[in-house]
């Protein structure tokens, strides 16, 4: 059986990474379907429910404006989510492709590489999403190339090392063997095999990316108002935190839920192609 | 083993000495203000509320106003004892105070500094209130303590612009001509209190001024703290490392703050002005009925509610009410989305439009702002708002980027300064001139000028008036309401003084405020 | 926070499934050598890219600082104060020149020189990213081994689920949380600032709670890193075979297990402090403490693109020391590792 096949028995059968990713396509279901499910418009303000405490009419209660607090933290998903998953697929899309040539081609391609990573990997990642983000400005496409720009160095390395592993399999060899060209090998053979490790990790660079996106929203340099963001959410409601808790309470908690989702899948895949580490 | 056991002994001892708190009886006053950091602490410069509250104590005038009221009648002696002026108001004679003192050392006050201090002020290349004082002819030395003041046409109130605000303020001339560009954040005044440090993005820490001509400060020591974040003031203030807190104008903030123990909240006038200029210069906002249909499409009574009844009053027109000329019989654009929409339609525009403007993350306007975004888009205007610093926010709004403009602001409470910065064609921005006009209004330039040189009060309040009439037909701009000054402040601190109004925009700290623990 | 690089050491070791960076093998000397003279042009690369990104803002910096519809003349004052004025490769020339001579530029706004400020902001980031880490190791060892040791039961499963809701949790998130109990509702720690740092009493004071916020989660990474790394030197054959040779396990536990597993949780403490500096950036914005990470966040906000880029520079220089740091020790420590 392939390794992949194996991969996916095994992940099956492993209850932790079962329960992340369920909870996981949910919150991707939550985030499809939030406009239908929200009991109302997120941006529209109503003075008279002004800091509702949670009740029947608002289960999270409501902000300052009288927006329904629920309904925010539901749309408040699709911009976390979308941030975290294209920017990891960025980077995935930048950083791959990088580590495979360098961890293939060795020499001064190599060290290249090499060099590339160490250079990005010098500024921790919320440092150079704030940077990025000073040269661009706010929004929401901005905040996902600042976030996968500070990822690929990171997927790079990672790549790069799972090349280096592969590298000296038999199904390499015979590859050369035959006179295939590197890139074939490469797009053929190395590839699908370091895909699994990217995956794992990359299901732990989501949550990252959560987090990161979260706390630049928090800083201010999210998505314009009104659009509810979870960080900007959490800064709106400390403002009132002694009054209105619940305000910073449930976006905060629902950030926590997301990334826990995703570090639990991570969790679970490598419990499974680590015996050692397993329970 | 005794070795070690002395020695561990010893050691436990230093650590604890060096972690027992520093035993002050100082008497501190710690005010936390809304802002990140001040512009400048040249008082001819300063036009912030974070600067106020620094220059205020460390500085006097020749007059000013009593504590702390704002009432220009009330306007009594300060660094001058006395003062006589000409039959038809242009020349003004000043008897100064013997013996006041400079700060470190700088000296006494004498006729040398006040003429040098208001040539300052009226000098474009350092002040910022030049045109206060644009009618300001010479200021003439008579003799050691006397000073002459001549205007070359008669203003509303030639007090006003000599009281402690704005250019009013006296510097040293010494200290000025020694220091240069660095006085900005180094200077000397007469005040109670002098600069001891400023500590950028953080605090300007003031000490006592022993040499201070009222009498020596109760207070050894007095820190301002640059803190823009609402809940870390608030964290601070109920913790007790703050003593004074800006708050937040809004209902939540008064009602929560009321419920901690051993606070007093001050709200007091004269409050400033919230309005929303349209950009004429920006397409549709050229168009009348544009502008109409946003006026329309305004709830105010929302806005208000929003902010809380304890913190906010009515504005009818541009000018408050209790400003000197300040009228209410202006039209008012009523509360009607209908109304507008149909405005809307007939200006071209059935489908809505689209505008994009930047705002500062500054709660006084944002909050607002957010509102009015919420308003318009339900008639179908829909606005795009970039959040930016207020630093950045100011400097942007002066370069035409806006097509809206929300400011908020005080002024000397008669209607000339708001009317000429606002909507007079000379201070439209862009030009060389430029003050505030954001809307580039130029209608009303005449009656402006007519209401200056206007000798009877009645017949210049009818000016000022029509003047105002016109600003609201025109659809210039919209008054929205009117937010008062909300501090809190620890039962423990006497400021010295009842709090009623004051152009400081805080509560200032004087030479009578006191703590009582 | 999230560098899962921690975990890929422990791999290095194993050449196993996930990451094995082994491919040549070469002496722990010249690998030494070898990163050490490279860090002068690394350290030049991540000062030359901050510069260049810097100045590709839109429309250039000085136009950014003021807004797109500043006055030409008023652009032209601030270039010429920035020296954008002068051709870019003289700029970076001069750039270079004052970087060496500790002259960092003045700030935009304040037009005081950066250097003070970064100055007085730098032991406030560093005590606060010490003080994380002290606590991560002191309570994240401890609780890795543990729940290596029972594995599979009960203590296991609450210190993973525990660990888990760590690296989960967002640090602001947990700051407000932490500041809430303890700051306003026990009133026991205080929340402004960093306190007096000449004062050693009040300085602490003020170090606790942001102290703590990254502690927990630095506990929870250190934890997980611990116990994978005991996990997997407890199956190594050399325990093996000194249970089978009948030492008592507690020997074979602390002696040789512990001591290996520990080493590349040592060495990874550059990670660690890179992780620290980035997470202190938000613990500094909620508890007002007066560091680099803040000073950082107000310059974008402020568009002082000076003093952005020297914060920056600072504070990756840091980070980039900590990480070489990590791998040196690494390649010291443990002369079994095998390395690229």
């Amino acid at each position: 059986m392939s390794r992949k096949g194996i991969f996916v028995r095994t992940f099956r059968r492993n209850k932790i990474s079962v329960v992340g990713l369920l909870m996981a396509l949910c919150l991707v279901i939550i985030a499809v379907i939030a406009p239908w499910i929200s009991p109302y418009d997120p941006i529209s303000q109503d003075i008279s429910v002004q800091h509702a405490p949670p009740g029947w009419a608002h289960l999270f209660g409501a902000d300052s404006y009288g927006r329904d607090q629920l309904s925010r933290v539901l749309w408040g998903s699709r911009v976390s989510l979308v941030v975290g998953l294209l920017s990891v697929l960025f980077a995935m899309a930048a950083g791959i492709p990088l580590g495979m040539i360098g961890g293939y081609k060795g020499g001064w391609v190599d060290n290249l590489v090499l060099r590339f990573i160490d250079i990005f990997m010098s500024f921790p990642i919320v440092i150079l999403g704030l940077l990025v983000l000073a040269v661009m400005g706010p929004g929401l496409m901005k905040i996902v190339i600042a976030i996968g720009v500070a990822l690929t160095p990171r997927i790079a390395r990672l790549a790069r090392g799972s090349t280096l592993s592969v590298k000296g399999k038999e199904y390499i060899e015979a590859a050369r063997a035959v006179g295939q060209n590197d890139a074939r090998i490469m797009m053929i053979h190395v590839l699908p095999n370091i895909f699994g490790d990217i995956l794992v990790m990359g299901t732990l660079w989501v949550a990252t990316a959560i987090i990161v996106e979260a706390s630049l929203s928090f800083i201010g340099l999210g998505v314009r108002p009104p659009t509810p963001s979870w960080g900007a959410m959490i800064r709106d409601g400390l403002d009132q935190l002694t009054n209105a808790p619940w305000l910073s309470l449930f976006p905060g908690l629902a950030i926590f839920v997301s990334v826990f989702s995703f570090n639990l899948i991570a969790d679970g895949l490598r419990d499974i192609s680590d015996p050692k580490l397993r329970g | 083993m005794r070795k070690i056991l002395a020695f561990s002994l010893v050691a436990l001892i230093s650590i604890i000495i060096a972690c027992l708190p520093v035993f002050a009886q100082e008497k501190v006053v710690r005010m936390a203000l809304k802002a990140s950091d001040i512009r400048s602490l040249d008082p001819h410069y300063g036009t912030t509320t974070i600067d106020y509250a620094c220059i205020d104590p460390m500085f006097n005038a020749l007059v000013r106003f009593k504590p702390e009221d704002i009432n220009p009648e009330k306007i009594e002696p300060d660094l001058a004892e006395r003062w006589e002026r000409s039959k038809h108001g242009l020349v003004w004679t000043f008897s100064l105070r013997k013996g006041v003192k400079f700060h470190k050392g700088y000296g006494e006050l004498t006729a040398e500094d006040v003429k040098f201090s208001l040539e300052k002020a009226a000098n474009k290349a350092s002040s910022g209130f030049a045109a206060d004082y644009a009618a300001l002819d010479k200021v003439e030395v008579l003799d050691k303590y006397k000073v002459r003041i001549t205007f070359k046409s008669a203003i509303p109130s030639v007090l006003g612009i000599l009281t402690n605000y704005h250019g009013g303020y006296i510097v040293s001339k010494k200290a000025v001509m020694e220091k240069g560009d660095k006085f900005k954040f180094d200077p000397i005044g007469t005040g109670p209190f002098m600069l001891k440090e400023y500590l950028a993005k953080e605090k300007v820490v003031e000490v006592r001024h022993p040499e201070f001509f009222r009498g020596r400060p109760k207070l050894d020591r007095v820190e301002l703290w640059f803190m823009p974040d609402a809940s870390s003031r608030e964290m601070a203030f109920r913790k007790g490392e703050i003593d004074i807190v800006e708050g937040e104008r809004e209902q939540a903030w008064v009602n929560k703050m009321r419920t901690v123990p051993g606070t007093a909240i001050e709200i007091f006038g004269p409050g400033e002005t919230l309005t929303l200029h349209f950009n004429m210069t920006k397409k549709p906002l050229d168009d009348i009925r544009v502008r109409r249909a946003i006026s329309h499409a305004i709830d105010r009574g929302e806005l208000m509610k929003f902010l809380g009844a304890d913190v906010t009053s009515k504005l009818v027109s541009v000018i408050p009410m209790d400003y000197l000329g300040g009228t209410d019989k202006v039209a008012t654009y009523e509360f009607d989305p209908e109304k507008a929409k149909k405005l809307l339609a007939e200006a071209g525009y059935p489908k809505g439009l689209d505008l994009s403007m930047v705002i500062t993350e500054m709660s006084d306007y944002r909050r607002p702002m957010e509102q009015v975004q919420e308003q318009l888009r339900r008639v179908g205007i829909r606005l795009k708002m970039d959040v930016i610093t207020h630093t950045a926010y100011h400097e942007q709004i002066r370069k035409d980027v806006n097509p809206l403009v929300l400011y908020v602001c005080a002024r000397f409470p008669t209607a000339d300064p708001l009317l000429t910065q606002f909507f007079y064609s000379k201070s439209i921005i862009g030009t060389p001139t430029a003050v505030t006009n954001f809307s580039h209004y130029n209608k009303i330039d005449n009656l402006i000028e007519k209401a200056r040189v206007e000798p009877d009060p009645k017949k210049q309040k009818e000016v000022w008036g029509e003047a105002q009439k016109k600003i609201i037909e025109d659809a210039v701009a919209l008054p929205l309401c009117i937010t008062k000054f909300v501090f809190a402040r620890k039962t423990y601190v006497d400021l010295g003084y009842e709090m009623r109004s004051t152009l400081t925009l805080v509560t200032p700290i004087k030479e009578t405020t006191d703590i009582r623990k | 926070m999230g560098e899962y690089m921690v975990y890929d050491t422990v791999c290095k070791r194993r050449g196993d499934f996930f990451v094995a960076t082994l491919y040549e093998k070469r002496t722990m000397l010249t690998y030494a050598i070898r990163r050490l003279i490279l860090v002068l042009p690394t350290l030049w690369a991540v000062v030359t890219f901050v510069f260049f990104l810097i100045r590709i803002v839109p429309g250039g910096p000085a136009v950014a600082a003021l807004g797109s519809y500043a006055t030409e003349e008023s652009i032209r004052q601030l270039e010429k104060q920035m020296g954008l004025d002068k051709p870019i490769l003289v700029q970076y020339g001069s750039f270079l020149k004052n970087l060496c001579r500790g002259d960092l530029g003045k700030s935009l706004i304040t037009h005081k020189p950066i250097s003070q400020e970064i100055f007085r902001a730098l032991p406030y980031t560093l005590d606060l990213a010490i003080g994380g880490m002290i606590i991560g190791i002191l309570f994240g060892i401890p609780s890795g081994i543990m729940t290596a040791l029972r594995r599979n039961r009960a203590p296991d499963y609450i210190g993973r689920i525990l660990s888990l809701v760590g690296i989960s949790m967002p640090e602001f998130y947990l700051g407000i949380l932490l500041m809430y109990l303890f700051a306003i509702k026990l009133q026991l720690f205080p929340v402004l600032g960093g306190g007096d740092f000449s004062h050693l009493g009040s300085r602490l004071y003020h170090l606790f709670l942001p102290a703590l916020t990254l502690g927990i989660i630095m506990t929870a990474f250190v934890s997980r890193m611990v116990r994978s790394s005991m996990l997997n030197v407890l199956g190594e054959d050399y325990v093996r075979t000194a249970r089978a040779k009948g030492l008592p396990e507690r020997k074979v536990i602390y002696k040789h297990a512990l001591r290996n597993a520990l080493i590349p949780t040592v060495t990874v403490i550059g990670i660690y402090m890179s992780i620290l500096m980035g997470g202190s950036v938000l613990t500094e914005i909620i508890f007002s403490r007066p560091g680099l990470g803040k000073m950082m966040v107000f310059a974008v906000k402020d568009r002082d693109y000076i003093a952005l880029q020297s914060v920056i520079i600072i504070f990756s220089a840091f980070v980039f020391l900590f990480n070489l740091i990590t791998d040196l020790l690494y390649a010291v420590i443990d002369p079994r590792i095998e390395y690229h």
